[in-house]
């Protein structure tokens, strides 16, 4: 009789524990963690770089929407130059965004496939001007707007030829329009993430600093997943493995012309911009990154502490970037050399980044439930 | 004498009241693991966004339905759990689920998981029993289908399938991995530090061990404390800690809770009965005087019933050391890894960079496995060799649509075991394309484990 009641007492506890569990679960997002017992990488990256980050970036946007409409206004050499310069400032200030796309940037589509893709449309846009009649974020739009769009408005040809499209060409009202419409869009969206991510704002960041843990919805696995996205798949395939000839069905090997900002000829100086990002975010700055937490999980590759491997593989690829002067497409037509060098040290990190690193944390690319096999 | 004790283990005719209350908790279980699946958008992310599948060596012409028959296929999964839960129309409900539940599984091998395969034999030994012959709707609409006795073997069944689950399961610890190395716990635990009162605990080496042997020895342990009446409330109370920490530390999903469920059979029947007068003073139209009415399964189905359980156990007992087949570490190459209790043994991660190559022009193109894959496809594809295979094929088949024929494909992987390091997984110069399946075969293109 006792044991009988131990046991009907035991599948209670078990009820009971079951709602706590499925509860605390559900609400792992909301929940906030008392002082001192949250992930310090997470509150660092997030305060130090991911904000600071959107802040720079959403600055720079307002800086160039300015200088476009300063020069829309009174389009000559000195206007045009000061609209290109600040063009170059903010798309540098977007390679240390890039690999934050997930929260309020994915909210808000301030991400690589909405705000980068590249090459772009250039009869698009042409038609799009001519016509001016389009939705400038509208889906069939996407390949005719965005950085690599105002890399052709601004860069498309020499500066005289430029100004030329924006004062005596029959289009230029509706070439000025264009432009201050994709600069005014991306400056929306930055401000819009910027705001959400503040504490002040939508205080994303308490959302990010209290999702912990490693499973799939926690902060380190939405960070890991779109940075390896973000790395993987735009850094090594679209801006160099595309371009070199590796992917795709087409016999004829190189399209430099496919490069991330072909016309400002600045490709090589992005990527370095993007990697050092991601370099930074890994280690946390000056603070607790990731570097801390691989360092703590004492994971070897080869004897060699896993943090090492990470880090030199990182440095050298950085240097090789150095090495390589811009513009990428006239490298690729005759230095190609070094750029499938550069090709083969990316690919590197990618497998330490996407095995080495996610495997050390426990971090999954993952969408459902596991056993662990 | 001991075949007498066989004999009495096997026919004597026991209270069903345990079989009752396993079909109730087991169905409800099943029922909310099927909802979950549907709530959580399941059926579009697995079944309709992929543009190809995986399936199951010789279960090739098992293909995803149209969407439509997708959201079918889980309704009648969700209605025939209900309908077990309930006891309606039983037989015919296990047979829908079971029909049901196997089909989505065979589709794609991406989601194979080790609970998964529980429910699918589970709920095969549940389609031969007669548990719905007490505290059932079927009892209620028709009362002279009520029995109060069964044969002890259709409750046995059960433990005699949960007994080879965990044994197993230890077995597939006992290695110098789980229990010297304290991998992959010494990753994982490390992992949750952050969460609150236990999380500082488990980032101490110290409790990756600890936890390692103590789930071994749960494992070889619990049926044993459960079956004896004595140990039971400790054995039940072990099963309690054991998954809930479980399903506290990883992800999981349903597969502590379907343990939970499943183990209540090794209860007393007077316990049994207590649970389901509890339920009936709910539902008072349930409440009826009991009077002993004994199953006796119809003779024609006697013996082929015998034949089909002996075998089904000796197939039970031999699937899981089939990997002995295989030369090689089995967690590198995976060859006899499915189907055999294995849970929770590895941190495996990699990454792999195919190359479909045109013969006629030599030229190299790297694939973008996005381009075919899902995410979880994909994760899932690069550390397991028979997918790798199944993947070359496809972009053998794609290609060759795009105007490249007879192309060959390589495969450069990169795979970490337990926080190794990454190295090469498979001979990155063979032609995938042109390897062939088998049921039994070793893979020579996996390069042999460098410890």
């Amino acid at each position: 009789m006792k044991q009988k009641k131990t046991l009907a007492g035991l599948l209670s506890v078990v009820t009971v524990i079951i709602v706590l569990i499925s509860c605390s679960k559900s609400n792992s997002t909301g929940t906030v963690t008392p002082p001192g017992t949250g992930d310090s990488a997470l509150a660092n990256i997030g305060t130090n770089i991911i904000i600071p980050s959107f802040q720079t970036f959403s600055s720079a946007m307002v800086a160039l929407d300015a200088s476009v409409t300063t020069f829309t206004a009174t389009p000559n050499a000195t206007t045009l130059s000061a609209a290109q310069a600040a063009f170059k400032t903010a798309y540098l200030a977007w390679e240390t965004c890039s690999e934050y796309g997930f929260g309020p940037a994915a909210d808000q589509s301030l991400i690589t496939a909405t705000i980068n893709i590249f090459p772009t449309d250039s009869v698009l846009i042409k038609s799009n001007i001519s016509s001016g009649s389009y939705t400038i974020d509208g889906i069939a739009n996407l390949k005719a707007q965005g950085f690599s769009g105002i890399d052709f408005l601004l860069f498309g040809a020499d500066n005289a030829t430029t100004l030329g499209r924006y004062t005596t060409d029959a289009s230029a009202v509706n070439a000025k329009k264009y432009l201050s419409a994709i600069t005014a869009s991306i400056k929306t969206k930055a401000a819009a993430v910027a705001t959400a991510w503040s504490a002040s704002g939508g205080n994303y960041i308490n959302q990010f600093t209290t999702a912990i843990g490693v499973s799939s919805g926690s902060s380190l696995s939405l960070l890991m997943n779109a940075f390896v996205q973000d790395y993987d798949v735009v850094m090594k395939s679209y801006k160099l493995g595309i371009p070199i000839g590796k992917y795709g069905t087409t016999v004829l090997p190189l399209a430099p012309s496919k490069v991330e900002a072909y016309y400002s000829g600045m490709s090589v100086q992005l990527m370095i911009q993007q990697v050092k990002a991601l370099q930074n975010m890994y280690l946390g700055g000056t603070g607790y990154g990731f570097d801390d937490k691989v360092i703590a999980s004492k994971v070897t590759k080869n004897s060699v502490p896993l943090n090492d491997v990470i880090t030199a593989e990182f440095n050298t690829l950085i240097a090789k970037l150095t090495a390589l002067p811009d513009p990428l497409s006239a490298q690729i037509n005759n230095n190609l050399t070094a750029v499938n060098d550069v090709y083969t040290e990316a690919t590197k990190l990618v497998v330490l980044l996407k095995v080495d690193l996610s495997s050390a944390l426990a971090i999954k690319i993952s969408f459902q439930d596991d056993d662990g096999d | 004498m001991t075949a007498i004790k066989l004999k009495t283990y096997i026919y004597k005719p026991i209270h069903i009241a345990p079989l009752a209350f396993f079909r109730i908790a087991f169905g409800a279980v099943l029922f909310i693991s099927s909802i979950r699946f549907i709530v959580h958008g399941w059926i579009k992310d697995f079944y309709i966004t992929p543009r190809f599948h995986f399936p199951f060596y010789g279960f090739e012409w098992i293909t995803a339905l149209s969407p439509a028959g997708m959201y079918a296929l889980y309704t009648c999964m969700a209605l025939g759990a209900f309908m077990i839960c309930v006891g309606l129309y039983y037989r015919i409900a296990t047979v829908l689920f079971l029909c049901c539940f196997a089909y989505a599984e065979m589709i794609d091998k991406t989601y194979y998981l080790n609970h998964y395969y529980l429910v699918t034999v589970m709920v095969l030994l549940m389609s031969l029993v007669p548990a719905n012959r007490y505290f059932s709707v079927d009892v209620l609409c028709n009362p002279s289908l009520k029995r109060t006795h069964v044969p002890a073997w259709t409750i046995n069944t059960f433990k005699w399938q949960l007994a080879i689950i965990y044994i197993y399961a230890a077995i597939s610890k006992m290695n110098t991995d789980w229990l010297i190395n304290a991998m992959p716990l010494k990753i994982w635990l490390p992992a949750n530090q952050f969460i609150p009162v236990i999380g500082k605990w488990l980032a101490l080496p110290a409790t990756a061990i600890i936890f390692s042997w103590c789930g071994m020895l749960f494992d070889l342990s619990v049926v044993f404390l459960l079956v004896n009446r004595r140990t039971r409330p400790f054995g039940y109370f072990f099963v309690i800690i054991f998954h809930l920490l479980t399903a506290l530390l990883f992800q999981i999903g349903m597969f502590p809770y379907i343990m939970l469920a499943a183990t209540t059979i090794f209860f007393s029947d007077s316990f049994h009965m207590r649970m389901l007068k509890a339920i009936s003073s709910v539902i008072p139209s349930l409440r009826k005087i009991d009077i002993q009415q004994n199953y006796v399964p119809s003779p024609m189905f006697r013996k082929p019933g015998f034949i089909f359980l002996l075998v089904y156990f000796v197939f039970q007992l031999l699937i899981p050391i089939r990997f002995l087949l295989y030369p090689g570490k089995l967690l590198w190459t995976e060859e006899g890894y499915r189907f055999s209790w294995r849970v929770m043994l590895m941190e495996k991660g990699g990454t792999t960079f195919f190359y479909v190559i045109e013969p006629a022009t030599g030229r190299r193109i790297e694939i973008n496995n996005r381009d075919f894959l899902t995410g979880y496809q994909e994760r899932m594809m690069e550390t397991q060799p028979d997918m790798m295979l199944q993947y070359a094929k496809i972009l053998k088949a794609e290609y060759e649509k795009m105007g490249i024929q007879h192309a060959a494909v390589q495969a450069e992987s990169y795979v970490t075991l337990n926080g190794t390091g990454s190295r090469l997984f498979i001979d990155s110069t063979v032609n995938l394309a042109e390897q062939k399946e088998t049921l039994f075969g070793h893979k020579k293109w996996i390069l042999p484990y460098q410890p």
